[in-house]
C-alpha cells in the first residue's frame, strides 16, 4: 500500500446556519488521483477550500504525511505542499503567463530588499520556458504572452503546471474541466495523468462522471457535506456511482444493466 | 523621451518585431503620440507656448499634481482610487503652519507631524475599504469631506501665510534654480525620482507584481499567497503622504496654505491617471503613461488659455479632450483582445 499524503479527519464548517461541510473524512495516498465527486452544493468546493487555506475549519484534523498540521493561510498550504487550482480561475490575466506562474514566489536579486527586491526576469523567463517546454505547451505559447489572450484549456494548463512546478505533494483541481470544450478537456485530463506519473497526488473536483472513469484511481462521494461513498474504479461502475451521487433509487436501472 | 518609452516597454517584451508591435498598441504609446501632437498644435497656434516662461510656469505646476497622480496609478493598478488626496493636499500644510506660527513647533517637528497625519489617513482609508469591505469610491469620499472639513474648521477658512523664512526645508522642497532663461522648482527632481522610483516598483519590483496581480485578480493573489489587504493599505497610505508632500510642496512655493487648496485635484489626478492609459478597473497601470497624462493635462490646461479660448469655457475642451483618450484606449483595448 502506497504511504498516506494527506488525510482529512471529521471536518466541519457551517456559514451560518448551512453546514457544507458535516463531518468530511479522506485519505488521499501517494501517487494517486482521487476523484470527488457530487452535485451541485454537496460541499465540494469548500471541503477544498479549508484544505488549501482560503478559511479555518469549525472542527475537525488535517493531517500530512501523519503529522498534524494547521493552515490558516493559502501560504501555509503552500508550504506544505499542497497547491490548489479553484474554481474561479486561479491566474490574473492582466499578468504574463511566466508572471503567474512564480505569482507569489518570485525569484528576486537582493532578496534582502524585501518587497522592494527586483525580479530575477532573465531567471523568471527561463523558468517559464524550460516549465512550459516540460508540459509539451512550449510550441505554442510564449511565456510572454499576456493570461488574457489565452484559451480557456491553456488557461487550466498553465495553472496546472504551476501547482506542478513546486514538486507540491497534493495538487487538487476544482472542477477544471468547467467551461472547456471536448479537445481542451482531453488535453487537461491527459495533463492529469502525467501530474500523477510524475509522482504527484491528484484530488480532482468535477461532476463529470466520465472523466473520472477517464484518470481516477479512487472515487469519493459527497452529498449534502457528508461522505457517503468511497470505491476504487475498478470494483465500481458508472450507474453504481451516479446513483450513488444523486441518492436515486437506481437498483432497476442496474439491474437491467447487468442482465446486458 | 520617446528612446525612454521604446526601451522601457521593450524590457518586458520579448525584443524584437513582437515586441515592437505590442508597443506600438499599447496605451502609454499612444498618449504620448497625442502629447506631440497638441504640443505641436499649441506651438504652432501660440509662439508663447514654447516659451522659457511659459514653459518654466507649467514645469512649476507639474509635479504637484503629478507627485499624487503617480500614488493614485500605483493604487489604480491594485483595484482601488483616492478621492481624499485634493484634501489632504490642502490640509498637511494648514496643520503643519498651524503648528509653528500658533504652537511655536519647530518646522522640522511640525513636517513630521504633518506626514503622521498623512500617514494616518491612509492608513484609515485602507482599513476600512480592506476590513470592512466599503468601496474605495464611498470610503474616501467620506474622507474628502471629513479632512476638507477639518482644514476649514481650524482655519476659520482664512489662508495662512506660510513659512517663507529660507532655509533647508525650503530648498528642499521649494527651492529653484536657473538653468539658462529656465526657472525650475526643485519639486521637478522630487517628480523625476518618485517617477523612476514608482516605474521600478510597478515593472521590475516583487511588489509591482503582487499590485497589478491583485488589480488583476485579487482571489487568484490572495490564492498565491499576495498579501493582498496589507499591500493595499500601504498604498492608500502612499497616495495620502504623496498627497500631503506635494501639498507642502505647493504651499512652500507660493509661500501661503490655504485650507481650500487642491479642491478638484482628485478628479485632475484621475483624469491624468486614466489619459495615461492605466486601466480604472486595476490590473493594468502605466507609470510613464501617467507622466505624459500628467504633461497633457497641463499643457491642455496652459494651452487652451494661451490660444484664447474663453477662460469660462475651457472645461469643455479639457472634458472633450480626455473623454477622446478614453475613447481611443477603449478601442485599442479592444483591438488587442481581438488580435
Ligand atoms: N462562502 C460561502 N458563504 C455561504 N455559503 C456558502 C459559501 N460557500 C459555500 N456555501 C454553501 O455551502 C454549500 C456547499 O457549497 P460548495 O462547497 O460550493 O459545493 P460544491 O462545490 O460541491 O458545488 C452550498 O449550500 C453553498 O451554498
Ligand atoms: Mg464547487
Amino acid at each position: 500500500m502506497m504511504q498516506e499524503v494527506l488525510r482529512l479527519q471529521n471536518l466541519q464548517k457551517s456559514f451560518g446556519s448551512v453546514r457544507a461541510l458535516k463531518n468530511a473524512s479522506l485519505t488521499l495516498r501517494e501517487g494517486e488521483v482521487v476523484a470527488l465527486l457530487g452535485d451541485n452544493g454537496a460541499g465540494k468546493s469548500t471541503l477544498i477550500k479549508a484544505i488549501s487555506g482560503v478559511f479555518p475549519v469549525d472542527r475537525g484534523d488535517i493531517y500530512v504525511r501523519g503529522e498534524k498540521v494547521s493552515i490558516r493561510s493559502t501560504r501555509d498550504a503552500m508550504d506544505l505542499g499542497i497547491e490548489t487550482i479553484h474554481q474561479d480561475t486561479s491566474l490574473a490575466p492582466d499578468l504574463s503567463i511566466a508572471r503567474n506562474l512564480f505569482l507569489g514566489r518570485e525569484p528576486v536579486n537582493f532578496g534582502w530588499l524585501g518587497v522592494f527586491a527586483p525580479l530575477d526576469l532573465a531567471k523568471l523567463r527561463k523558468a517559464a520556458s524550460a516549465l512550459l517546454k516540460r508540459v509539451g505547451i512550449s510550441k505554442k505559447l510564449d511565456a510572454d504572452a499576456l493570461v488574457s489572450t489565452l484559451s480557456g484549456g491553456e488557461r487550466q494548463s498553465i495553472a496546472i503546471s504551476r501547482a506542478m512546478q513546486f514538486a507540491a505533494k497534493v495538487i487538487i483541481l476544482d472542477e477544471p474541466t468547467n467551461n472547456l470544450g471536448v479537445e481542451e478537456t482531453h488535453g487537461v485530463l491527459r495533463f492529469v495523468k502525467e501530474v500523477r506519473d510524475a509522482g504527484h497526488s491528484v484530488l480532482l473536483i468535477t461532476h463529470n462522471i466520465h472523466h473520472v472513469f477517464q484518470v481516477a484511481d479512487r472515487i469519493i462521494v459527497m452529498r449534502r457535506g457528508e461522505i457517503v461513498a468511497e470505491q476504487t474504479v475498478a470494483d465500481t461502475d458508472l450507474l453504481t456511482v451516479e446513483s450513488i451521487i444523486t441518492g436515486a433509487d437506481m437498483s432497476a436501472l442496474l439491474k437491467e444493466a447487468r442482465a446486458k | 523621451m520617446v528612446q525612454a518609452v521604446m526601451t522601457i516597454a521593450a524590457e518586458d517584451d520579448a525584443l524584437g518585431a513582437r515586441g515592437r508591435s505590442r508597443l506600438l498598441r499599447s496605451p502609454q504609446f499612444s498618449s504620448f503620440v497625442i502629447l506631440i501632437v497638441l504640443l505641436a498644435v499649441f506651438a504652432v497656434a501660440d509662439a508663447n507656448f514654447l516659451s522659457p516662461l511659459n514653459i518654466s510656469n507649467m514645469m512649476a505646476f507639474l509635479p504637484e499634481l503629478g507627485i499624487i497622480a503617480l500614488g493614485m496609478t500605483l493604487l489604480l493598478t491594485a483595484g482601488e482610487f483616492d478621492l481624499s488626496v485634493g484634501a489632504v493636499f490642502g490640509l498637511a500644510p494648514v496643520v503643519v503652519m498651524l503648528l509653528v506660527q500658533n504652537g511655536g513647533v519647530d518646522i522640522g517637528v511640525a513636517l513630521l507631524a504633518g506626514l503622521m497625519l498623512c500617514i494616518a489617513i491612509g492608513a484609515i482609508n485602507g482599513l476600512i475599504v480592506t476590513k470592512i469591505g466599503i468601496s474605495s469610491f464611498l470610503v474616501t469620499l467620506s474622507m474628502l469631506l471629513v479632512v476638507r472639513g477639518a482644514a476649514l474648521y481650524i482655519t476659520q477658512g482664512f489662508p495662512l501665510k506660510s513659512w517663507d523664512q529660507p532655509g533647508f526645508f525650503v530648498t528642499l522642497l521649494a527651492g529653484s534654480f536657473n538653468i539658462g532663461s529656465f526657472r525650475f522648482y526643485t519639486s521637478l527632481w522630487w517628480f523625476i525620482g518618485l517617477s523612476l522610483f514608482a516605474i521600478y516598483i510597478l515593472r521590475y519590483a516583487k511588489l509591482g507584481n503582487w499590485i497589478s496581480a491583485i488589480g488583476s485578480n485579487r482571489n487568484a493573489a490572495v490564492a498565491r499567497g499576495v498579501p493582498a489587504d496589507s499591500v493595499k493599505i500601504w498604498l492608500f497610505i502612499a497616495t495620502s503622504v504623496l498627497a500631503g508632500l506635494a501639498g507642502m510642496i505647493s504651499a512652500f512655493r507660493i509661500s501661503a496654505a490655504s485650507p481650500v487648496a487642491g479642491t478638484g485635484y482628485e478628479l485632475e489626478v484621475i483624469a491624468m491617471v486614466v489619459v495615461g492609459g492605466t486601466a480604472l478597473t486595476g490590473g493594468r497601470g502605466t507609470i510613464l503613461g501617467t507622466i505624459v497624462g500628467a504633461l497633457m493635462l497641463r499643457a491642455i490646461r496652459n494651452g487652451i488659455v494661451l490660444i484664447g479660448v474663453p477662460g469660462l469655457a475651457y472645461n469643455i475642451f479639457v472634458g472633450l479632450i480626455i473623454l477622446a483618450m478614453l475613447i481611443l484606449h477603449a478601442l485599442l483595448q479592444k483591438n488587442a483582445a481581438r488580435g
